[in-house]
């Protein structure tokens, strides 16, 4: 079984080779128009139409039949779409070469198209495949050439177009037909070439790309359980810490006392730095684990609540406009919950003293818009880019807070993303910040 | 009146130690096991008044089975059990709102390590029956 990409693009050019056949079907009624009577060239019109009216029938069979098979199963078997568009080449060249019959054989310069089918072959078909339409489309054309020299079938003329007609001039067929042959073969070779040469680029490129992305799912495996590790012994450090620093065992005199309360605080910011890179480290691997329906309107709510404290402290003002007719989300409510939590800690701890936050809610195409904004220090503008990035703290961010993991808005990326949402930033230094987010209203 | 008695079962015997430490500054009685087997047997010959727990020890649901069987024993299940771990960080599994399950996690309390005493403290005294 060929790898599901090559298929479905095999699916897609199928369906491109249709729409191709469309506008051929179409050049070919209107060409016949335009010099039967507006050139007065004199042409087979009846059998020229119906050629255009059995490629409409022939490619409508075919567009339906192609629907059916790609709308029936997920998986089209490759071989089938393979043999599907070899035979339609076929019927191409079968066609094209009756409609060069009709409109005057050799004379007609109409035949330099069967150049376009060579490429088309070399672009959707394998190199021996290709080579072996084009042996296909010189024997359709001696054939075609010879049975009118031989009166087997007549010629028709093209009179008005043509001076005299030379489908009976041995030497001039010969060359014709010798310049038609090796034109296709060497169309053919060269289209493969450049396409073989395409093809074996975009399979190292999708190699390269699997290898990474392995290599990406070792690492954060690794990085898991070495975090995991050292968050186990941290945990131990600090209350071990706890305990001394408390004066639970025994007072210390205050340089003792000093010393291990900063070791502690110390720990504390290490343990939640390695907490918040496992829950990243998790959501690169995992994802969410457990999904449900739940409502945005009572999860913001409890996130602004929680927050609300940490806000009364610095005199900010929090004020929440909820409106949401329909706030059913599928997903996780205590990651979503905790990415408004961190948000909005975010906006707290980035605004100055008497500044203002604002929560605001509201449906929007299907989707729940969360908006947190903030008169705060914002962020400056060629730093925006970066502030979904792992580690990525602004630099006004760094003079605020010193110990910042820089890893809250990935992971609030991570999580909007993993629920079919999308996040942004908009930001003016010095005015505030604001950062919005959508998720999808379950039906 | 009498002290009141607590297990801790729990293979990290550092943690231990501290968690000891701090609730036996507060005049609580400490028995200590660190891993299932002992647990239970503690469990059984000193009926302690609370159990602390930790989840991952011997294999990573030790905690949660030994929760399941002290509940399901008529015996012990009274004995009030918080949970102490940190298998959400190594699992990315959220179990604290489905603390108190009766058949999932029949726990009463549910904290994440590392706990600062004080909090460790405050849920002791929340769950420890009133001996009056």
């Amino acid at each position: 079984m060929e790898p599901g990409p090559e298929n479905a693009r095999l699916v897609q050019r199928a369906f491109w080779l249709i729409r191709l056949r469309w506008v051929a079907a179409i050049s070919v009624g209107a060409g016949t128009f335009f010099c039967s009577n507006v050139l007065g060239i004199v042409i087979q019109e009846r059998a020229l139409y119906g050629i255009a009216i059995l490629l409409t029938a022939y490619n409508l069979a075919v567009y339906l039949l192609l629907r059916h098979f790609t709308g029936a199963r997920d998986e089209v078997p490759y071989i089938a779409v393979k043999r599907a568009i070899n035979f339609q080449m076929c019927a191409d060249l079968l066609i094209l070469t009756v409609l060069l019959h009709f409109s005057g054989g050799i004379e007609n310069p109409l035949v330099f198209y069967f150049i376009f089918h060579m490429i088309l072959a070399s672009i959707l078909l394998s190199v021996r495949e290709s080579y072996l339409q084009a042996t296909f489309a010189v024997l359709l054309f001696g054939l075609l050439v010879v049975l009118e020299y031989t009166h087997v079938l007549p010629h028709h003329c093209l009179e008005g177009f043509v001076g005299h007609c030379s489908y009976r001039a041995g030497l001039y067929i010969l060359g014709v037909f010798f310049v038609f042959a090796s034109t296709l073969y060497l169309v053919v070779y060269m289209a493969s070439y450049i396409s073989v040469r395409l093809k074996r680029a975009e399979k190292a490129h999708i190699q390269a790309n699997t290898l990474l992305r392995e290599k990406d799912r070792i690492k954060d495996e690794y990085v898991l359980r070495v975090t995991h590790d050292i968050k186990g012994h941290l945990a131990t450090i600090q209350s071990c810490l706890g305990v001394v620093a408390n004066g639970t065992i025994g007072r210390l005199d205050e340089q003792q006392a000093d010393f291990v309360k900063t070791a502690h605080t110390r720990t504390k910011k290490l343990t939640a730095f390695v907490k918040t890179l496992l829950k990243l480290t998790q959501l690169r691997l995992n994802g969410e684990s457990q999904m449900d329906v739940f409502s945005l309107r009572d999860t913001v709510c409890s996130a602004v609540t929680g927050v609300k404290a940490k806000a009364r402290d610095k005199s900010i003002t929090v004020e929440s406009d909820i409106q949401l007719s329909r706030d059913r989300i599928y997903g996780n409510q205590v990651s979503v919950e905790e990415v408004i939590t961190n948000l909005l800690l975010n906006a707290v701890k980035y605004t100055p003293e008497n500044g203002t936050i604002a929560v605001r809610t509201k449906n929007e195409n299907g989707s729940a818009l969360v908006e947190i904004s903030d008169t705060g220090i914002g962020i400056p503008e060629d730093e925006l880019g970066n502030v979904f990035d792992e580690f990525f703290r602004a630099s006004n961010a760094r003079a605020v807070e010193k110990d910042g993991t820089g890893l809250g808005l990935s992971i609030a990326k991570h999580i909007v993303e993993r629920h079919g949402g999308r996040i942004w930033v908009e930001s003016s230094q010095n005015k505030g910040t604001k950062l919005a987010f959508t998720l999808p209203i379950s039906t | 009146m009498e002290n009141m008695k607590i297990l801790i079962v729990d293979d990290d015997v550092d943690l231990t130690k501290a968690i000891r430490a701090t609730l036996e500054s507060n005049q609580y009685t400490v028995v200590t096991a660190a891993d299932r087997a002992t647990g239970m047997e503690r469990v059984k010959s000193e009926r302690p008044d609370l159990l602390i727990l930790d989840v991952m020890m011997g294999t990573w649901h030790d905690g949660f089975e030994m929760s399941r069987e002290i509940k399901s024993d008529p015996q012990l299940k009274d004995i009030p059990i918080l949970m102490l771990t940190s298998i959400e960080d190594k699992t990315g599994i959220e179990f604290k709102s489905t603390a108190g399950d009766p058949k999932w996690l029949p726990v009463d309390g549910f904290l994440d390590k590392p706990v600062e005493p004080d909090v460790l403290l405050a849920e002791v005294k929340k769950l420890l029956p009133s001996k009056a």
